[in-house]
């Protein structure tokens, strides 16, 4: 979408839809179309606040002394307790330049190896198992629009109509080429009205769904031999594997009958062109990693990956979730998509940061442990957040929120006061994206600008200007730039070579070319839309088939909680909701508590009454939507209100650090 | 992964499997994964590698490619450091000295011993099924190994045209079904009332021996064969002679008739044996606690089952005690499923005999039979015939023992009815991507008109349609014919 200047007098900017960006070919939903309205918005933060100790309440100060209080602090805490006792915490929303900013930021004016974001509980699961797989974490390896030419498209985990309501015009294309679209999710959604089969597993087994795919694949004779031979390796010990997952144990687990798997299979096995997207049903889960693995094994035994208009993809799940990962955010990475840990990267970013490689801390903790240990004797004592909502975010909130009240100090940047800057020491209003330049990263890996289009309100400055101010005042070895264009430029210089390369991508060339994809190492290179055609980015050239095994949720149903509980999103609410929810034009009813007519009837509610629903952690009470379109053994809460994230699983997935949100043991009862 | 075994000063625990069949080999997984620190070796009698025995029929019906069902590699135990001796056979066990004696006469020492020895199929008492020599008649098969499997196959299908199947058992059904599937003419003789009857009440298993009938499967209950007759000419068909007269022809007969748990080993080891092994909550003998049988050759509770899933809780528990977990083994919900082309089958429990109160739903004409056993609103036992439609969600509720509405267990057996279509009311919101009611739409004259003004279906496209109709259009696109069901490509091979 553009931001047209429509007013006379005054400048008023209007969502106008932006038909030549091949993404969403200028569609959007009313998310996009209202986005514009926390212009001016009431509630819009425009001086910073400081706690007052003596009697807990806010009162406005002015930048420079905000930025005295709280340097000053961090220093302090720096000071008795080493930079360790220092934490960031950034998110998927943030631009490019700021990701790479706040990271640089962490790493050198602070010092400290305690940086994680909040993408940690989006994509991890997918990324982690790409990298494993294909040496590479790139969301679709394909242009979206690739989706169009697939025979067959199987979304699991993704009710992309409702969370990304223009892509779903693709699947439309697909169909009405031909294509077939299959959804696997616990709930029959608007998504799934779109689609030709409709699987619906009990939640948290979608891996032994894909491992009985798989033994269906093989079993039928249908895997590509020579593509197995040339192009992978490790795949004896997965097709052994599969063997003891035959269709009615695969039933027993997943409540999906035989012959919805073999019509399933029969599916993938019988056309060429087939394409898995995986999303945050299959992957927020303690082994969401594994169950990508298991989908890109049935992707690579069919010889999908590198085929043109098929493969295996990851649906991105935030503006900028796939940017916000490559650029150091995370607390194991450096830019470039780095390891932290790989000696040459380390000498490769401190050169172009100017410090040397030993001065970088090593890795840090993963965003939910990272929360877990704020405040405690070996945790972090200070915490800066930019571009998330945690107590709303975070899975069991309540024992979060009690780590965020044992902080020394707790700062938190965002455009309004939301659940989380409400309990800060110091909160600092920062630009919103119509007010301030930067790129973002698609979920396509194609980079794109957005140019500020109006200016920010008196008072209000960007996150870019928070970090350089305060590590001036930290009194770190190299300033920070203020200016997106010449961060985005030294950006480009610290991935270079790294498995994200921008180095060759500039802002002229973004906008010329509607977005450039990486890797895009030099100013000649066209940029890389589609990966794997030739070799994967592994050592070897390989993808790597792994060997996963289904363990189940790590919170099995039982007497006393007796349903799955699953959460997700709505159309017309975004993440906490700390925006959306303040835009009049978005509907927001408050949270739901979705469930099948029998288990309405079993615990004798009709739709619209309340219902409490309780787990080992939290309880909530809101009204029952009473739908057919989901399990009955299951119900569904929206997360973007305070409270469900009280109700959700901390486990955590062992390679990926992704909490368990998509699955927990639950009761419901009427209020 | 590392080897089993650790550098520990103590020595290791020699752990002996004998057996390598479907437990045995869950059993050994799980020592890997949980780092059992001992020495293990495993003794199998069939030469080849661990392979998923419950797939054999599948094999034989040309669903399943045979190489398809080998668990484990001969490699995979290597790399885990376990020993494994294919091809042989244990001749005793000695309790007092701690060593089992092979065929071979090689004596192979343990400090702990599990047995696996699975079942071993039973014979009916037919005259002229085992010749003097002791072997089978060579038209008759049993179908127990890989080996017999291949043996089948081999004589498929050019040079039999019709079959006997001895036994209406579930492996019975499944052998008559992937034989027919196979193009034989396939006959199946039951000596009880009824086809499953172990399974299965005898109404449903009439519904069932009837649609098997339906797709060429003649089923003879209440007879037994009790003669095999040989034709006079070489190569022609051989009779078996039932117990009520009639004599059916066919060029191969193949066994089902069921097994028995394989004790011998036991037994000659001075093991308390009943029916099967008995063992305790720690699946030890109560002789010798440390002589462990899981899976078929085990009697748990004075329960033997002759089914995977509990073999393979049973290899979980001992392997995860063995590991140094403390935890019991409390007996198994078993589902067994008939598997099977066009053949739809689920058991839950014991639908014959569990007590409780039954919800039955019976469709003769469409052959469909359920039955649910119901105690305290738990499903605790139910069988499926004909329709598997809610078979997921029974079972989920079966396993997890989920106390269930008290109009529950009936609607769970019903068919979901969709709600009839009413016109939409104005306030009723059409494109959620816009927040548009089918009000705002019907205000407009044309499509074109409401994506102007109300910006309808410029989102995600999924209301085209309603909107189309809203203001009297022609939708641009009907919606798609629900598909034709997908022709299931016969996967048998020539």
């Amino acid at each position: 979408m553009t931001l047209a200047n429509t007013g006379a007098g005054r400048r008023t900017l209007e969502v106008q839809p932006w038909a030549e960006f091949p993404v969403n070919q200028g569609a959007l939903c009313r998310k996009g179309w209202t986005s514009g309205g926390l212009t001016g918005h009431r509630e819009r933060l425009t001086t910073p606040l400081l706690r007052d100790r003596a009697t807990g309440e806010f009162r406005s100060v002015g930048w420079d002394d905000a930025l005295d209080v709280v340097a000053g602090t961090l220093a302090a805490i720096r000071e008795e307790h080493g930079a360790d006792a220092l934490a960031v915490f950034g998110g998927g929303g943030l631009t490019n330049e700021k990701s790479y900013q706040l990271g640089k930021f962490a790493r050198v004016a602070l010092g400290t190896s305690q940086i994680d974001y909040n993408g940690r509980w989006c994509m991890s699961s997918a990324a982690s198992a790409a990298n494993r797989a294909f040496g590479v974490d790139r969301g679709l390896p394909f242009p979206l629009a690739d989706v169009e030419q697939a025979e067959v498209v199987v979304l699991v985990g993704s009710n992309l109509a409702e969370t990304m309501p223009p892509a779903a015009r693709h699947l439309d294309r697909c169909r009405e080429n031909g294509g077939e679209v299959v959804v696997i999710d616990p709930r029959r959604t608007s998504t799934a009205d779109r689609a030709d089969l409709v699987v619906q597993p009990v939640p948290g087994t979608d891996l032994a769904l894909a491992l009985g795919v798989l033994h269906l694949v093989i079993s039928g004779g249908h895997v590509d031999e020579s593509y197995v031979a040339e192009r992978t390796s490790g795949w004896e010990a997965v097709r052994d594997h599969v063997a003891a997952w035959w269709p009615e144990r695969v039933e027993r687990v997943t409540g999906i009958s035989v012959p919805e798997l073999h019509a399933l299979a029969d599916l993938m096995t019988s056309h060429r062109r087939v394409m898995v997207l995986t999303a945050r049903g299959a992957e927020q889960h303690a082994q969401g990693s594994d169950t990508v693995l298991a989908w890109i094994n049935v992707c690579l035994a069919l010889g999908l990956p590198g085929r043109e208009h098929a493969g295996w993809g990851c649906l991105t799940g935030q503006g900028n979730g796939q940017g916000g990962r490559e650029h150091g955010q995370k607390s194991d990475q450096l830019p470039g998509y780095r390891m932290i840990d790989d000696p040459a990267a380390r000498q490769h970013v401190a050169g172009v940061w100017g410090v040397e490689a030993d001065s970088l801390p090593g890795k840090g903790r993963s965003a939910y442990e990272l929360l877990e240990a704020l405040g405690t004797p070996e945790g972090p004592k200070a915490l800066l957040v930019h571009g998330s909502n945690i107590v709303v975010s975070a899975p069991n909130a309540t024992h979060v929120a009690e780590r965020l009240e044992a902080l020394d100090l707790l700062v938190v940047c965002d455009l309004v006061l939301s659940e989380t800057a409400a309990m800060a020491d110091v909160v600092l209003p920062v630009t919103q994206w119509a007010e301030e330049t930067g790129t973002m990263t698609n979920l396509e890996g194609r980079v794109i600008l957005r140019r500020q289009a109006r200016r920010a309100p008196s008072g209000v400055r960007s996150d870019l200007d928070v970090i350089a101010g305060l590590a001036e005042r930290l009194g770190s070895p190299v300033p920070f730039s203020t200016d997106p264009e010449t961060i985005f430029a030294e950006l480009g210089r610290a991935s270079s070579g790294g498995k994200a390369d921008y180095a060759g991508i500039t802002y002229e060339r973004i906008e010329t070319e509607l977005g450039v994809f990486w890797p895009c190492p030099t100013p000649e290179h066209p940029g890389t839309p589609r990966l794997f055609a030739d070799a994967f980015a592994t050592s070897d050239g390989r993808a790597r088939f792994l060997d996963v095994e289904h363990r189940g949720p790590a919170e099995p149903c039982d007497g006393e909680f007796p349903v799955h509980l699953t959460t997700g999103r709505v159309l017309a609410q975004y993440q906490s909701g700390a925006q959306t929810r303040r835009i009049r034009e978005l509907p927001d009813g408050g949270a739901f508590i979705e469930m099948h007519p029998l288990l309405a009837a079993r615990i004798g509610v009709a739709d619209g009454m309340r219902v409490t629903i309780s787990t080992r952690r939290g309880e909530l009470t809101a009204p029952a939507r009473v739908a057919t379109t989901i399990r009955p053994d299951t119900v569904f809460v929206p997360f973007h209100w305070l409270g469900v994230n009280r109700l959700t699983h901390d486990a955590l997935d062992p390679a990926s650090r992704m909490p368990e949100f998509k699955v927990c043991a639950a009761r419901v009862e009427a209020a | 992964m590392r080897p089993l075994g650790g550098r520990s000063a103590t020595p290791r625990e020699r752990l002996v499997v004998v057996g390598h069949g479907m437990a045995a080999t869950r059993f050994v997984e799980q020592l890997v994964a949980g780092g059992y620190p001992g020495h293990v070796t495993v003794i199998g009698e069939e030469p080849v590698p661990a392979y998923n025995r419950i797939l054999l029929s599948a094999v034989l019906e040309g669903t399943h490619d045979a190489s398809a069902i080998r668990l484990r590699s001969p490699e995979w135990y290597a790399e885990h450091g376990v020993e494994l001796r294919l091809g042989t056979r244990v001749l005793t066990v000695d309790r007092e000295h701690g060593d089992v004696m092979l065929v071979d006469g090689t004596c192979v020492p343990f400090d702990r011993l599990v047995l696996a020895t699975g079942a071993i199929p039973t014979l009916p008492p037919i005259r002229g099924l085992v010749r003097p020599d002791g072997s089978l008649h060579p038209r008759v098969h049993a179908f127990r190994s890989l080996a017999d499997c291949e043996r089948l196959l081999a004589v498929l299908p050019v040079d039999a045209a019709r079959a006997v199947v001895i036994g209406g058992g579930l492996l019975g059904l499944q052998v008559a079904r992937a034989l027919s599937v196979r193009g034989v003419a396939t006959e199946v003789v039951e000596g009880g009332d009824t086809v499953l009857s172990r399974q299965v009440t005898p109404a449903a298993g009439t519904i069932l021996a009837r649609s098997l009938t339906q797709l060429g499967t003649t089923v003879y209950t209440g007879a037994r064969a009790t003669k095999l007759i040989d034709h006079p000419e070489e190569g022609g068909p051989i009779g078996v002679q039932l117990d009520n007269g009639f004599v059916l022809d066919a060029d191969l007969i193949v066994l089902t008739a069921g097994g028995r748990p394989s004790v011998a080993l036991a037994r000659g080891a001075g093991l308390q044996v009943r029916r099967g092994i008995v063992v305790d909550e720690h699946l030890a003998s109560p002789t010798d606690p440390r002589i462990h049988a899981i899976g078929d050759c085990a009697q748990h509770a004075g329960q033997v089952t002759g089914f995977v899933p509990p073999a393979w809780e049973q290899a979980v528990v001992l392997a995860q005690r063995l590991c140094g977990a403390d935890l019991d083994y409390r007996g198994s919900r078993n589902v067994a499923r008939l598997r099977a082309t066009d053949l739809e089958v689920a058991v839950l429990g014991d639908p014959v005999a569990e007590p409780g109160e039954i919800v039955e739903v019976s469709n003769p004409v469409a052959g469909k039979h359920s039955r649910l056993v119901v105690r305290d609103g738990v499903i605790v036992a139910a069988a499926l015939v004909g329709d598997l439609s809610r078979v997921g969600l029974i079972t989920q509720a079966y396993d997890r023992g989920t106390v269930l509405g008290v109009r529950e267990p009936g609607d769970l057996l019903l068919p979901e009815t969709a709600a009839p279509l009413a016109p939409l009311p104005d306030d009723a919101e059409v494109c959620a991507c816009a927040g548009v009611t089918a009000g705002a739409v019907r205000a407009c004259g044309s499509l074109a008109e409401a994506q102007e003004r109300t910006r309808a279906t410029t989102g995600c496209g999924g209301c085209t349609q309603v909107c189309s109709r809203l203001v009297g259009e022609v939708p641009v696109r009907e919606p798609r014919e629900p598909r034709e069901p997908r022709e299931v490509v016969s996967p048998v091979r020539s």
